[in-house]
């Protein structure tokens, strides 16, 4: 029998055998242990989401010799997203919604531990729009956070598995979920939350790590008690300056209460820089889906942000996609890497956006210096005015201006971007980032009727289709892939190098010292390729597709390589749902992403596996 | 430390009767439905669509069987075209109301019209309103004094932004994650409660309303359609397509029972239209 959680804020007793280390060095122990390239010991292996690993042991010569060295089945069978964990030689895994986590001896390749929370599926599954993924787990001060399906944040003692605390984050009941990984900064954890289809305002919030105590919560709108923007101090990127946001700019550009219900959800991966003390994220789309409903820029949907890890007081935020008319969700990670830019070093922060456009800003100060499209099919905007921080809107590509009597067709890229949630990496020995990418473009269809919880109505009908236009030229030549993995340079805004992937690549890569890039792809192979020329050096079919992170680690003096595989997620719901059943052209209720990928289900069914690869031995 | 749970199943089906082994699945009326949803459907099937089913149902010599689940995105692919368990078939056949012309489904012929209505509580101050129109040339500093309801999708809203009521309006979602709670009884309850003094809603949840209150507690003004702002639909039966031997069959059952089902549907103060001939999906020609 399922019981409900209930809402503990209470502390549980911590085992004594615990010695609480000192707060302060929370974070120094776990920029340490990201320091050591044996541990994979965040879900960016370092604050500053480079995803990339000092480890050289597997290089661009011997990977073709790589191999599964031992694997994992999780027992469910849904959407595995985010990656394996490993903290001082022990392995931790996370699976989609009922949220189970082991930890595992490498050694035996036996459970130390497991954990399953108590949810109620009658509650929080109807709340998950898109299959019931969870992007895992994050560590430090000895415990293993857990963001639950059904907002409860729990931590969990990494030695043993028991919970210390929990505490509930949102409120499903309001149609909030978690899909997120936290993140561990200083002496708390922060998350973030997820429902904007719901009409959830989004957050990010941080809890104190010993005793689950909310310290902060920044909305993405709202006045600015709730968005903890700084009238006068806190700033945006406006007329080519750096210039501070006046009051309540949270509400002032939504038609009256539409803010409540404003979206801007935080479901995406969180970076920390320590020097500067500030966590970056990006937020969603407005909750809204017509955009003729919700007249203005709806700031702050669609933002990078900057916040004090303290406090969190915004230091900056900069809004890519105003008014918002393709669900455009700017919830993608933000890599943090010092780079020089037209001339002159700055520390950067990265983002590769739904929208189709890398931008590169001043992580300090929130200027904007580079944003250029990474896919140059891109077409709903011709490009990005640096002065005004703004896209240029093609007329022919808005939702909006075509009104309901036109199709809207053939917008570059579809909903689901040109890039999603998996993370990308970064090698400083190329200097390139290393996108996994969707290519497809969409047509909205009007005169569809649609049917909301009882309330029928005239919508729109998205159908996806591949983008049939050359990724570095933008020229229609017919091709049919759906994917792309590009290697692109933030500082000028260039790509060096593309490969074609028949489905979209919904895993997030890893780069690594030995010259080498990792992915995995939705039919389930894992390919390493050349991180200079992209050349693919191996490739092996795990047991399900991929929508996981790939990581690496060392483990006894070897170097290994991990990914879960599991068919699902948005991607994959056609799949994961049973719906691919090939009877109608198209499907909107996967959010629209069904039609396109109709014929993933001839390459892989669904799974749940851990697969670790390593070189033979006696390489 | 917990032991391994099995709790990969995502659905927890519920059915009326226990089903006998050698029942064959052919004798059973196997119904996708919301168990919070009135006036629609409820678990204890006081709903219109539950008196709909029961008399197909009956009618056929079939057993009555539910799959439950709160009617969100995702409720088609995770009922009606969701494999069973034991990949034998699919959880439930028929979800009885669905808009003439929705894409997720195939649909059998339309079984009743109706339209939008706007409710006004009586007693606010808005009594002597008798059409819309009057709302759209009010004095601004009346105007001022709305509350009315504006979801997040849907005609209602289209018309309160067409005609600058957008800054009065009280948003909600068409959707929420209430699992206590259906669109129409938030709605119900917050009229009552005097957050809001009116709202555009869908004909079944107007009906819905009106029934927990008094007679004569609410003005109630039929929304007119006009280009670009659609408010009268027609609602069918949705089966998955290429179901055309159940498509059959609930076309026969609806021609035959139409007056019959019309009497339910009136019983709940639902408003009935004629049922325009059927226009049909656009044909997809390119």
């Amino acid at each position: 029998m399922k019981k409900p959680v209930k809402n503990w804020l209470l502390a549980s007793t911590v085992a004594t055998l615990l010695a609480a280390p000192t707060v302060s060095t929370a974070n120094d122990d776990l920029e340490k242990l990201t320091q050591n390239p044996a541990n994979w010991a965040s879900w960016g292996g370092d604050y500053a989401g480079t995803r990339y690993s000092k480890l050289s042991q597997i290089n661009a010569q011997n990977v073709k010799n790589l191999q599964p060295a031992w694997s994992f089945s999780t027992g469910v069978l849904r959407g595995h997203e985010g990656g394996p964990l490993v903290v001082n030689g022990v392995l931790y895994i996370h699976t989609p919604f009922p949220n189970t986590v082991y930890a595992i001896d490498q050694k035996t390749k036996a459970v130390i531990w497991e954990f399953t929370p108590t949810m109620d599926a009658d509650v929080t599954i109807p709340v998950m729009c898109c299959d019931t993924v969870n992007r895992g787990l994050a560590y430090g001060d000895g415990k293993i956070f857990l963001q639950q399906s059904d907002t409860v944040l729990t931590a969990l003692d990494a030695k043993t598995g028991k919970r210390v605390w929990s505490v509930q984050n949102g409120d499903p009941k309001l149609g909030m979920t978690n899909t997120n990984a936290p993140i561990v900064v200083k002496d708390k954890v922060i998350t973030g939350i997820s429902g904007g289809e719901f009409g959830v305002r989004g957050f990010l919030a941080a809890y104190n790590i010993r005793t689950g105590q909310l310290d902060w919560k920044g909305y993405s709108m709202g006045p600015d008690k709730d968005t903890l923007l700084k009238p006068g101090k806190s700033t945006t990127w406006q007329d080519g300056k750096v210039t501070p946001v006046g009051a309540d700019s949270g509400t002032s550009t939504w038609k009256g209460d539409q803010w409540k219900i404003g979206g801007g959800t935080t479901w995406g991966w969180y970076s920390y820089d320590p020097k500067l003390n500030l966590v970056y994220y990006g937020s969603g789309n407005p909750s809204t889906w017509n955009p003729v409903q919700r007249p203005g820029d709806n700031k702050w949907s669609m933002s990078l942000w900057a916040r004090d890890a303290d406090t969190g007081e915004v230091k900056w935020v900069y809004q890519m996609t105003p008014h918002d008319e393709w669900d455009y969700d700017g919830i993608n990670e933000t890599v943090l890497v010092d780079q020089e830019v037209k001339g002159k070093m700055h520390k950067t922060i990265v983002h590769f956006d739904r929208n189709g456009f890398g931008y590169t800003l001043d992580r300090e100060t929130g200027e904007l210096l580079v944003a250029e499209k990474f896919d140059k099919s891109v077409n709903w905007a011709t490009h990005v005015d640096l002065k005004s921080g703004r896209p240029e809107v093609v007329p022919e590509f808005s939702t909006e201006h075509h009104g309901e009597d036109v199709n809207t067709v053939g917008t570059c890229p579809a909903a689901l971007g040109s890039k999603n949630q998996q993370p990308v990496s970064y090698s400083p020995q190329t200097g390139l980032f290393y996108i996994s990418g969707n290519h497809l473009c969409m047509e909205y269809e009007p005169f569809e009727v649609s049917y909301t919880a009882g309330q029928p109505y005239v919508g729109a009908t998205l159908s996806m289709m591949p983008a049939g236009a050359d990724v570095l030229t933008g020229k229609k030549d017919g091709t049919t892939n759906l994917g792309q993995f590009t290697a692109y340079d933030a500082k000028t805004g260039k790509i060096a190098w593309s490969n074609k992937e028949q489905f979209s690549v919904w895993s997030g890569s890893v780069a690594t010292a030995g010259g080498v890039v990792f992915y995995g792809t939705l039919e389930g192979y894992l390919k390493a390729v050349d991180a200079k020329t992209g050349k693919e050096l191996y490739k092996f079919k795990t047991p399900s597709g991929i929508i996981g992170n790939v990581n690496t680690w060392e483990f006894e003096g070897k170097q290994y390589v991990g990914v879960l595989s599991g068919i699902g997620g948005w991607a994959g719901i056609g799949i994961a749902a049973g719906l691919d059943d090939g009877s109608s052209s198209t499907n909107s209720e996967g959010l629209g992403a069904v039609g396109a990928y109709r014929s993933l289900s001839s390459y892989t069914k669904l799974g749940g596996t851990l697969t670790v690869f390593a070189l033979p031995s006696s390489n | 430390m917990k032991s391994i749970s099995t709790a990969s199943k995502l659905l927890i089906m519920v059915t009326l009767t226990a089903p006998s082994l050698s029942a064959n699945a052919q004798e059973k009326f196997r119904v996708c439905a919301d168990p919070l949803h009135p006036p629609y459907s409820t678990k204890e099937q006081t709903g219109y669509e539950n008196k709909i089913a029961a008399l197909f149902a009956g009618q056929l010599g079939q057993e009555l069987e539910y799959t439950w689940l709160p009617e969100r995105i995702g409720f088609i692919r995770n009922t009606l075209k969701a494999e069973n368990d034991n990949g034998e078939g699919f959880k439930c056949d028929v979800v009885m109301g669905v808009p003439a012309g929705y894409d997720l489904t195939d649909t059998s012929k339309p079984y009743f019209h109706s339209t939008y209505v706007m409710l006004i509580a009586k007693g606010r101050g808005w009594d002597d309103i008798k059409d819309t129109g009057q709302l759209i040339n009010l004095p601004l500093d009346k105007q001022e004094k709305l509350k009315i309801a504006m979801f997040d999708r849907g005609p209602g809203t289209t018309w309160l932004q067409k005609n600058g009521l957008l800054e009065y309006g009280v948003p909600y979602q068409s959707m929420t994650g209430d699992n206590e709670h259906n669109i129409a009884m938030q709605i119900e309850q917050d009229l009552r409660a005097g957050k809001i003094d009116m709202v555009i809603l869908w004909g079944p949840m107007a009906g819905y309303v009106q029934s927990k209150s008094p007679a004569n507690s609410y003005i109630a003004i039929p929304m007119q359609s006009s280009p670009g702002m659609q408010f009268d639909f027609s609602i069918a039966m949705g089966i998955r397509q290429g179901d055309n031997k159940r498509k059959q069959q609930l076309n026969e059952l609806i021609d035959k029972n139409l007056d019959k089902i019309h009497a339910i549907i009136a019983s709940y103060h639902i408003p009935l239209l004629p049922i325009p001939a059927e226009t049909g999906k656009k044909d997809d020609d390119d």
